[in-house]
């Protein structure tokens, strides 16, 4: 019953992986509503402005920081559905086991290392930053600018989390020669 | 090794590292991390970090999360379902009906939308079927669709030109005003192909057969009413406004994703779970499309510090070429990399080389950048990577991958032959925006 028991992931790797995942999942599912507040406060600046001719001074700030804060926490969420693009044609010629071993040691060799350090950096930044109070020089409303670069670390943590998803998904497939179902 | 060369090894190994299958973004920011640190240390981590940062406060790029939002609310509604099925009561009876149809829709969707993948998606699951049951040529088809849908990166809004307006110091809505006339000539050029061919030969386009009686006049005259105009309205408003300069793109962005909303609630066809899934699918295409201009961005910012794109400037600069082939020359080069890569490394970190190429044989730089954005084109189309290709295969599985191929390549040859076009006769790029007198 060896080889049936290879055909689906084992309960304990399906849960781990959710474990893992959760994060991104989550963060997404709420991030991804900020484009319904991005969309009305740049309807009410439009309509302020144009109409009644007193633009806010507000709106753009509230723009770039929900549309930073909207991609920057999807990214993750985003590899789990295997959507960042892929030059993949030259792999498709691979079974799944080559696919995923490759996968695998530029998870290792190149994914971690560079999403590790990008996250120590920005962790950094974002320290100094809360440390200051920073607000943005750049805008007449000089908005607290700090909550934005959190979002940075943060999201690098999520790509951390899930890269270790992904990791343990490569290495069923590069044992047992089967692309791994996707996620729900 | 001497910086420069340190930067042009970095784009070799980075295009290699691209073509072992790895998501490119991560690879983008592992490569720039390990060249710059070689070269530039520890400040190569601020770079990085202000580069996303950059993006992060980007109002300019906010466009692109609220214009992916107008798309997907407008796919999900189901309203471009009902422009389809309207046109094609009133237009069924002509010979190679669909490919009118089928080309009317894409260029109305791709001024609603500022991407390929919903427009080529959509048009597969809404036409491939009464194509096949219709025996239409499948190349044609495929080539038609995957070709129609494509307009949407060009047509504006456009989140290629967004991207492409900062870089080049040309105002986006500049460059929106720009690509409408070539747009809608590579949209004609398509249809008129399309028509003549199965003119010719009928098998290819055979008129359509209703079940039933035929449609009347005046059924179908509230059809086209009800169907068409309402859509076209928001999106005619929406463009309309940023072309005459009135509102920024973003702006524009946001009242059309709010009107698309509206008109959706108003036509009754967006329940809570497919404006769910509007919203899910803006979240992930603003990730990945941005996090890739971020790595990207990254990457160009190294190899520009690094001084080697001052090295191939001057190398292409020297050489004795006259500037209109020059021109074709640098065109011929993206067109070729549309194969392997996508475009967002071409215009991030390919097209910033050119540029000063660009200023030096004094070519205007929003003309160069609506040739670029049609030679561009190619690139969703043409192998290995052909993305729309992708995208029709996953909503049509019947067809094959080399139907489709071939079924695309008479449109590559199309989208080339309008580019010279555009070399030889600039005025069809840069008449509009001086009319809107922003030039």
């Amino acid at each position: 019953m060896a080889e049936a028991g290879a055909r689906t992931p084992p309960d304990a790797l399906l849960a781990a992986i959710r474990l893992l995942e959760f994060p991104s999942v989550a963060v997404a599912k709420l991030a991804a509503w900020v484009i319904v507040p991005m969309t009305g406060a740049l309807v009410y600046e439009v309509v302020s402005r144009y109409i009644f001719d007193r633009p806010t001074v507000w709106a753009y700030d509230i723009t770039y920081m929900m549309a930073g804060t909207l991609f920057m926490l999807g990214a993750a969420y985003a590899l789990r559905n295997g959507s960042h693009v892929r030059a993949d044609f030259l792999l498709t010629a691979l079974s799944p086991k080559w696919q995923a071993i490759i996968d695998l040691v530029l998870y290792l060799g190149v994914y971690f290392p560079a999403i590790g350090i990008f996250f120590w950096v920005s962790l950094g930044f974002a320290v100094q930053s809360v440390r200051q109070q920073e607000t943005y020089p750049e805008s007449p409303w000089m908005p607290a600018i700090y909550p934005l670069k959190i979002v940075m670390p943060v999201t690098l943590a999520l790509l951390l989390l899930q890269g270790l998803a992904e990791v343990l998904k490569a290495q069923w497939t590069a044992r047992t020669d089967r692309p791994f179902p996707p996620s729900r | 090794m001497s910086n420069p060369v340190l930067g042009v090894v970095s784009l070799v190994v980075a295009v290699l590292g691209v073509l072992t299958g790895f998501p490119m973004a991560f690879m983008f920011i592992f490569v720039a991390l390990v060249f710059g640190y070689a070269a530039i240390g520890d400040q190569v981590f601020y770079l990085l970090t202000y580069q996303f940062f950059g993006l992060m406060t980007s109002v300019e790029l906010a466009a692109i999360p609220l214009f992916l939002f107008m798309g997907y609310v407008l796919e999900q509604s189901g309203l471009m379902d009902r422009m389809f099925e309207a046109l094609r009561m009133t237009l069924g009876r002509l010979k190679g009906s669909l490919y009118l149809i089928v080309m009317l829709v894409a260029t109305i969707f791709a001024a609603a939308t500022g991407i390929v993948g919903a427009s080529v998606t959509v048009l597969g699951v809404m036409a491939a079927p009464i194509m096949i049951r219709s025996g239409y040529d499948t190349r044609m088809s495929a080539g038609i669709i995957a070709a129609g849908g494509t307009l949407g990166i060009l047509i504006p809004p456009s989140v290629m030109l967004i991207v492409m307006g900062p870089l080049m110091g040309v105002p986006v809505s500049d460059l929106f005003a720009g690509a409408i006339v070539p747009g809608l000539i590579l949209s004609a050029v398509y249809l008129v192909y399309a028509l003549v061919r199965s003119h010719l030969n009928p098998a290819l386009g055979p008129p359509l057969l209703y079940e039933g009686t035929p449609p009347g006049g005046w059924q179908k005259a509230k059809e086209i009413v009800l169907g068409v105009v309402p859509i076209a309205t928001v999106i005619m408003a929406t463009l309309g406004l940023i072309i005459a300069g009135v509102t920024t793109p973003t702006d524009a962005a946001a009242t059309g994703a709010f009107a698309s909303v509206v008109l959706s609630l108003a036509y009754g066809r967006m329940g809570w779970s497919r404006f769910k899934t509007a919203v899910f699918r803006t979240l992930e295409t603003s990730a990945f499309i941005m996090f890739l201009i971020g790595a990207a961005n990254f990457f160009g910012a190294v190899f520009a510090r690094l001084g080697s794109g001052t090295l191939i400037t001057d190398a292409l600069t020297s050489l004795p070429l006259p500037p209109t082939a020059m021109l074709l020359v640098m065109l011929f080069v993206i067109f070729v990399l549309g194969g392997p890569l996508e475009w967002i490394p071409i215009v991030l970190v390919v097209v910033p080389i050119f540029i000063p190429v660009v200023k030096q044989l004094g070519f205007d730089m929003l003309w160069f950048g609506i040739l670029v954005a049609v030679t561009l084109q190619s690139s969703w189309l043409t192998p290995p990577m052909a993305l729309s290709a992708y995208f029709l295969k996953g909503v049509v599985p019947q067809w094959s991958m080399k139907n489709i191929y071939i079924g695309m390549v008479q449109f590559v040859v199309l989208q080339l032959a309008v580019v010279l076009v555009l070399v030889k006769f600039p005025i069809l790029v840069t008449w509009l925006p001086s009319v809107t007198g922003l030039q």
